[in-house]
């Protein structure tokens, strides 16, 4: 990127921004390995209170899952579209894209406030405390890509429109989102139906 | 950008795998209603589809299967290691309580 | 005399920042080598605070009973000792060698992100200043009932739960005041800065390489370097976690570290120290690499087996993740798991002795040519391998027991920490001193900046052992007069005083050559590696074009030659070589272009601090500053290109 006409760059052959968000990814899976380990660890524990099997709701959860499964769809769907240079659908991709993102946090919100009125609250046990910080650091990181999302379908409406080469690219950001869309497969398995 | 690699799927393919990940989803959510029947088989099944529908995403939908090899082993390198460390802190702390 | 490309338009919507002189070409700056040399200062000024307080530690256990500091303010003053020279030493001074360096050695012109590089930086220093204001704004109550309920100065308004902040005791019951609250949160803003930089290098090293750079002809240093990032991405994300989790137990009444609601205090032993034990190798794996480039240069031999040097660190690298609890051995885990990791620290010995015996065989037959650097990097050697021993005497659990949370403990990683990762640093810095000047320092200051710093050492650390051994506890601000320990820690004391001199003298050595030093020659040192192919002081572009690398030790090989008897022999053309090398480099033929500086690492890194005070003070006035900033921040550097358009056409003049 730094370079003159004549320098040398990219000695792997892999677009250098892209290499950058796999090597965020890879570590990305520690961050959620450390949240995910944590939970598992006190899911095991016998302690007296109030516990997420008391208080969730799988279909709604599975519903609001399958949502985000799509959305890596729709995502790709964008990418497909963009390396044929068709800016006009990239753009609606990516803006179904942010949408589902979107119904998923929503979602997200909805279940968190019908556990609250539950009585499963941040702060009532290790139950709580641990399903509480673990699906809101994915919550966030959804809600990240969403903005991310509308930021690249802003960009798209400029006249050179997006591309792949250049600027803020859509080729990492979607890699962004099927992470999180993946953090997602293993954790509506961990925490909701084991 | 890409066209050096192998060549991505199509948008018909693309949709094709999504509708195996739905699928995929489905037996998952049926699983956890049919617990009674399937019994100590569940959580191994579902981790197992798990499993299946993270590759599947990360194969296609990322592209991983058509990158250059270094990128595989990073994340690859990046999944075992955080594996390997986790097992031992949760067996750790599962029986630690047990032997002391 | 330069061709750097002048943007001629600008295409965003903020003004670019265009001063090249003065403190916003400081602020703005993206380049490596700028970043870098911020880098060294800003660290060496927390080194010379966590030095004064490890002073004001010393002045209190000079003598038995003393009672210059109070016991509050001890423990404030340990914990800040340590943060600071971990987090805010050493790790940083270690990045400035990587800024500057790592690009020069690898034949780039820069970072492969060079805003992400500065932003790095700008994340770290608000950081510490983050970190640095709770001795102003935080407090540090005492726990109901304790003794530490006496009065206390400012010194106290620091955070007292120990660098590793072991839980419960760290938690909010038996550490009230917003103190451990600054730490947490300020070691997460730390370990962001350190992440973004691992990414870079990581990154850096795969990408940036120049012509026939490849991975087994990249000098040691840099291989290091990439050990270090990979040890730095995959380590800080459980520690990030583990943060939040005290920030959360402490503010938002959650329990996962405390017992009563139904938390795991050794949960948070295990998360810290599986990021705490590869610090441990991000702390000393740059004073190898740095030991590894001057050893050879100084003994004029090859360095002996750089393949089983480069795959020893990387050993070290991933063994290093597997040896954390070993720092646990005293605590609640199984003897199943002792004995494993006592095994797998046993194991970690090996390819570090490894690298021990390679460094031995680069010293044995070469010429050697003791001038400060080399003086550093056999001091480093010596003071490594006793502290790397009296490491292997820890992996015997037993042993370990009666060891825990004492002086002998202390006197194992200052070794390892000061003998290995200080001397390492301090010999890097005499030895691209002239790099990074042009300059010469004064060699006399130098050596005796080595032998006083040595002898002080070894005056401050030794005795530990066997006060350790005696049975002096750690972090325990008084000990009795019948104990008779007083004779060697007033012996310590006088030590860590002759150590502080040698700082200063290494001090008025640096500010006075920087100046006045001779100008250096072009290769002061007969070096081995490309960094020493372009001109000193490095001139902005590095090199004037892309360097083509043939071998390992490229640059010697382009200067010596074999004869019969496969001596090193100098070509008659080296000194041809040199000048037309230093014309060169001074006088670029092709355009160049630069990444162009940017306000946007410096605006986006400051939002952090208001977040950090925001969390600690639950105030939404001050979290919003915090997010406008970031988001002014983001706004900017997205919509920003990392280089200004130009015209090629026009640019002929």
């Amino acid at each position: 990127m730094s370079s003159g006409h004549n320098y040398p760059h990219e000695s792997t052959g892999v677009e250098t921004r892209k290499l950058g968000m796999w090597v965020f990814l890879s570590t990305e899976i520690l961050f959620f390995g450390t949240l995910i380990t944590t939970f598992m660890i006190f899911k095991g524990r016998d302690f007296p209170g109030i516990k997420l099997t008391d208080v969730y709701d799988i279909p709604f959860t599975s519903v609001s899952s399958f949502v985000l499964l799509m959305s890596s769809l729709t995502m790709v769907l964008a990418h497909n579209a963009l390396e044929n240079s068709d800016q006009e659908k990239t753009r609606v991709w990516l803006l179904a894209t942010a949408m589902l993102g979107s119904v998923f946090l929503a979602g997200q919100i909805y279940e968190f406030t019908e556990f609250y009125h539950k009585g499963f609250e941040l702060s009532t046990n290790i139950f709580s405390s641990t399903f509480y910080v673990l699906t809101g650091f994915h919550g966030l990181h959804v809600f990240i890509g969403v903005v991310f999302l509308i930021g690249l379908w802003a960009i798209g409406q400029r006249q050179q429109g997006l591309s792949l080469d250049s600027g803020f690219n859509l080729e990492f950001i979607a890699l962004y989102w099927h992470f999180v869309d993946i953090v997602w497969i293993v954790l509506f398995t961990v925490v909701y139906l084991i | 950008m890409s066209a050096e690699h192998k060549e991505h799927p199509s948008p018909k393919q693309y949709v094709q795998i999504a509708i195996v990940l739905a699928v995929l989803t489905a037996i998952e959510v049926a699983l956890y209603y049919t617990e009674d029947i399937v019994g100590v088989f569940t959580d191994p099944l579902l981790i197992f589809l798990a499993i299946g529908k993270y590759v599947i995403v990360v194969g296609w939908f990322m592209h991983l299967r058509f990158e250059n090899k270094m990128v595989n082993r990073f994340f690859a390198g990046g999944m075992i290691l955080a594996l390997f460390l986790f097992a031992i802190v949760m067996i750790e702390r599962a029986t630690g309580n047990f032997f002391n | 005399m330069t061709k750097i490309v002048e943007p001629d338009k600008q295409t965003n919507i903020f003004r670019r920042p265009s001063s090249e002189y003065g403190i916003w070409s400081w602020i703005t700056t993206v380049d490596h080598k700028k970043i870098g040399i911020m880098y060294g200062y800003a660290a060496f000024f927390f080194l010379l605070i966590g030095g004064l307080e490890a002073l004001f530690l010393r002045i209190q256990l000079a003598q038995p009973d003393n009672n210059f500091l109070s016991a509050a303010e001890y423990n404030a003053m340990f914990t800040m000792h340590g943060t600071t020279m971990v987090f805010l030493a050493i790790m940083p001074i270690s990045a400035a060698f990587f800024n500057y360096l790592l690009p020069l050695q690898i034949g780039a012109r820069d970072v492969a992100f060079p805003r992400l590089n500065a932003l790095s930086f700008w994340i770290w220093t608000f950081g510490g200043i983050f970190l640095y204001s709770t001795f102003i704004f935080g407090t540090a109550g005492a726990p109901e009932g304790g003794y530490l309920a006496e009065e206390v100065g400012w010194l106290g308004n620091a955070p007292n739960g120990g660098w590793f902040g072991y839980q419960p005791n760290a938690g909010f019951k038996y550490s009230p005041g917003t103190a451990m609250d600054y730490w947490a949160i300020g070691l997460q803003i730390l370990g962001i800065s350190s992440l973004v930089s691992a990414f870079n290098f990581i990154v850096t090293i795969l990408n940036m390489r120049t012509k026939g750079m490849r991975f087994m002809r990249m000098p040691v240093f840099t291989w290091m370097t990439f050990a270090v990032a990979f040890l730095l991405a995959f380590s800080l994300p459980i520690i990030a976690i583990a943060l939040f989790y005290v920030t959360f137990d402490r503010q938002f009444g959650t329990t996962f570290f405390l017992t009563e609601g139904g938390g795991d205090p050794v949960l948070w032993q295990h998360l810290f120290w599986l990021f705490g034990h590869p610090e441990v190798y991000i702390l000393i794996l740059p004073a190898f690499g740095i030991v590894s480039e001057i050893l050879p240069t100084f003994s004029r031999k090859p360095l002996f087996g750089y393949p089983a040097i480069v795959f020893a660190g990387f050993g070290i690298a991933f063994i290093g993740f597997g040896v954390w609890a070993h720092h646990m051995f005293a605590s609640a885990i199984s003897p199943v798991a002792q004995a494993g990791f006592g095994i797998s620290t046993m194991v970690i010995a090996v390819p570090t002795g490894v690298k021990i015996f390679n460094w031995l065989g680069t010293i044995w037959g070469g010429k050697l040519n003791l001038k400060t650097p080399m003086l550093f990097a056999l001091g480093f050697i010596g003071m490594f391998v006793i502290g790397g021993l009296s490491g292997v005497t820890h992996s015997i659990v037993p042993a370990d027991t009666q060891q825990t949370d004492t002086y002998y403990i202390v006197a194992h990683f200052h070794y390892v920490l000061f003998g290995g990762a200080m001397f390492g640093i301090f010999g890097g810095l005499y030895y691209w001193f002239p790099k990074v000047w042009g300059r010469m320092y004064n060699e006399t200051l130098g050596q005796i900046h080595f032998w006083t710093m040595l002898i002080g050492f070894n005056l401050t650390f030794g005795p530990m052992h066997w006060l350790g051994l005696q049975g002096q506890i750690r972090r325990t601000w008084v000990y009795a007069e019948e104990t008779n320990l007083g004779f060697w820690n007033l012996i310590v004391s006088i030590g860590a005083f002759i150590i502080a001199l040698s700082i200063l003298i290494f001090m008025a050595n640096w500010m006075y050559s920087k100046r006045k030093g001779e100008i250096a020659p072009f290769d002061p040192w007969d070096a081995r590696t490309i960094e020493w192919t372009i001109p000193s002081p490095t001139p902005v572009w590095n090199f004037s074009k892309a360097p083509e690398v043939k071998s390992l030790d490229d640059f010697w090989h382009a200067k010596y030659g074999e004869d019969e008897e496969g001596r090193a022999v100098r070509r008659e053309s080296a000194d041809d070589l040199l000048l037309q090398l230093e014309e060169e480099g001074l006088n670029p033929e092709e355009e160049i272009i630069l990444p162009n500086p940017s306000y946007f690492p410096f605006v986006l890194s400051s939002g952090l601090p208001f977040i950090g005070y925001a969390v600690i003070y639950k105030s939404i006035p001050l979290a919003l500053i915090g997010v406008v900033l970031l988001l002014v921040g983001a706004f900017g550097w997205a919509t920003e290109p990392l280089e200004e358009e130009f015209n090629t056409a026009e640019e002929e003049e």
